[in-house]
């Protein structure tokens, strides 16, 4: 812990300050599990970057340790080059955007982000802007008990615009939206990127993710599973499969398999072949005077991959659900 | 943005903070109508009691004026508790402290905004209760008392109390149990004070409603029941508890996961 610190420190000497979150070693133990497991990771500038996770993998911990909510057990987390706690405007670097219900309801929206501006010395026509910006200025004056899960997400978006902040950390920014308001968000987001802004967002939803980001931290049970671009994701983890379709079906897996390929049926028929490439599979045909009429390398996709990768590293499944109770689960 | 002026502030935090205090505060319904409620109990007593006349031969005007203080310090007690434990229940407590992550500047806001609230609050509504009980009683009946700066002292007492609520309901988090825990404090030694024996004028005597009770100058505050201690002597002990309790319960929330 002292030897992370002192990293923390060193880096922050050697570096000129970029709007980034560097997680270095970060633990989270609580009393029953280990919800963050020596994690890590730097998210960086001008882009998306997506944080996948099966639920219960450690995500929304993660980004409470972020945002000093919770302290680490070991490790640390900066934002912009210092702890969380350090910062003195924190609502001007960093906006979040972890509970989209995290509001009382018997208050209003404007006065909800009128109490986040002064906390902060934001000015107060800010309120109104972000409000304009999340397309809520028609229920600013209405409690947000009435609010439903959408109106809410937007609400929680316009406090995390508030500060103008550089860098912004979304926790399950798309839950609850239809998909009018999905696509309004992954533009945003994007938008935000583009303007050379820290994007940060979790979600386990993959298919979001391949639309969204443009780079990736997957962790699984905790732990680092991969840190990546979206394509070099799917290039890296993804079985070489070949798609083979042949008249001489049955003979084409017999001749494959004695070469030690795997052979299996495609869902929309032919074979799927992993084992030798494309290249090797249509020689072996050849060789043995069989026809082939597809030969076609498939690339999984993200799905399938993070499926793939995850699936050893899910911890609760729907038979100890109740496990999935404790703190460390998603909130 | 980096924000460098408000980087090389080091206490620039505390204002703003009070401010998002208190911009909390007045803005949730809920917090209004508990202070409302707190300022119209103990004048709407007064006018029960002077109009009733029900007071010993022995009162004095000023205690009987202020019947309704102690029924009112439980309200406030509450209140205070709700400031910190309302913002658990409703998940607010995360986006404060992401605006406001130093966890002793969150404490301190809110001790003062519950504090000053408080004041201002009760010292009206003791001031109104005191006038409308000179009016409607006559001074020949009864012995005026001593208004001046007993309420003073008695609005202090309610500060003390509101931020003796905030500290308990920052020790346990939840509404019920810390709204449970501070009504506690405040009625079981005035209803149960006999069950304590010899201790009873200890335990009555160092109890929030004793101060109070003694510097409103009210016949109840009998020697049995709350000690020899004097008004002024029993709120500074009650302030020197609620401080020490403070202290405690900050380090707690400083130290605890949100």
């Amino acid at each position: 812990m002292i030897a992370s610190r002192w990293r923390i420190w060193w880096r922050r000497r050697i570096r000129t300050v970029d709007p980034m979150i560097e997680a270095i070693g970060l633990t989270k133990q609580y009393s029953e599990a280990l919800a963050v497991d020596e994690l890590s990771f730097r998210v960086r500038p001008g882009r998306v970057t997506g944080f996948l996770g099966p639920n219960g993998a450690g995500k929304s911990t993660t980004m409470r340790l972020i945002l000093g909510l919770d302290r680490p057990t070991a490790g640390g987390v900066t934002v912009n080059g210092r702890p969380y706690e350090r910062i003195r405007s924190p609502l001007r670097e960093v906006g979040a955007l972890l509970d989209a219900r995290a509001f009382h309801g018997g208050r209003t929206a404007y006065n909800h982000l009128l109490g986040l501006a002064r906390s902060n010395g934001i000015p107060r026509p800010r309120v109104d802007e972000v409000l304009g910006i999340v397309g809520l200025e028609s229920v600013a004056r209405k409690r947000t008990r009435d609010f439903s899960l959408g109106m809410g997400q937007r609400l929680g978006i316009a406090a995390a615009l508030l500060g103008d902040p550089e860098v912004l950390i979304l926790d399950e920014p798309v839950n609850g939206l239809d998909t009018e308001g999905i696509r309004w968000m992954r533009d945003l987001m994007k938008g935000l990127a583009a303007e050379g802004r820290t994007v940060f967002l979790s979600s386990h939803l993959m298919s979001e993710m391949e639309l969204t980001a443009d780079h990736l931290i997957v962790i699984g049970r905790g732990r680092l599973i991969a840190d990546t671009t979206v394509l070099g994701f799917i290039e890296s983890n993804s079985q070489a499969v070949t798609v083979v379709r042949s008249p001489q079906a049955a003979e084409l897996r017999t001749v494959l398999e004695t070469q030690g390929a795997q052979v299996t049926l495609d869902p929309e028929g032919g074979w799927r072949v992993s084992g030798p490439d494309a290249a090797a599979i249509g020689d072996l045909a050849l060789a043995h005077g069989i026809g082939v009429h597809e030969l076609s390398p498939r690339l999984s996709s993200l799905e399938e991959v993070y499926t793939q990768l995850t699936q050893a590293s899910v911890e609760y499944r729907g038979s100890d659900l109740a496990a999935a109770t404790g703190p460390g689960s998603e909130a | 943005m980096f924000d460098v002026t408000a980087a090389a502030l080091p206490r620039s935090g505390f204002r703003a903070a009070v401010r998002f205090e208190w911009t909390k505060m007045t803005t949730a319904r809920s917090t209004l109508w508990t202070l409302a409620t707190l300022g119209v109990l103990i004048p709407v007593l007064a006018v029960f009691v002077a109009a009733t006349g029900s007071l010993q031969p022995d009162d004095t005007i000023l205690g009987a004026s202020l019947t309704g203080t102690v029924g009112s310090l439980v309200v406030a007690a509450a209140s205070g508790a709700i400031v910190m434990t309302g913002e658990h229940s409703t998940g607010t407590m995360r986006t404060t402290l992401a605006a406001c992550p130093r966890r002793s500047t969150v404490m301190a806001a809110k001790a003062i905004v519950v504090a000053g609230t408080m004041f201002v609050v009760s010292l009206a509504a003791s001031t109104a209760a005191y006038l409308i009980g000179s009016a409607m009683l006559s001074g020949d009946d009864y012995a005026s008392g001593d208004p001046w700066p007993a309420l003073l002292g008695i609005a202090l007492g309610f500060s003390a109390v509101g931020v003796l609520g905030l500290a308990v309901g920052t020790a346990l988090r939840h509404s019920a149990g810390a709204v449970s825990a501070v009504v506690g404090v405040i009625l079981v030694p005035s209803l149960f004070g006999p069950l304590f024996g010899d201790w009873q004028r200890w335990v009555g005597g160092a109890s929030p409603t004793a101060a109070l009770e003694k510097l409103s100058q009210t016949s109840d505050a009998t020697v049995e029941a709350v000690g020899t201690l004097g008004g002024w002597p029993s709120l500074v002990v009650l302030i020197a508890y609620t401080l020490v309790a403070v202290v405690g319960s900050a380090r707690l929330f400083a130290t605890r996961d949100t």
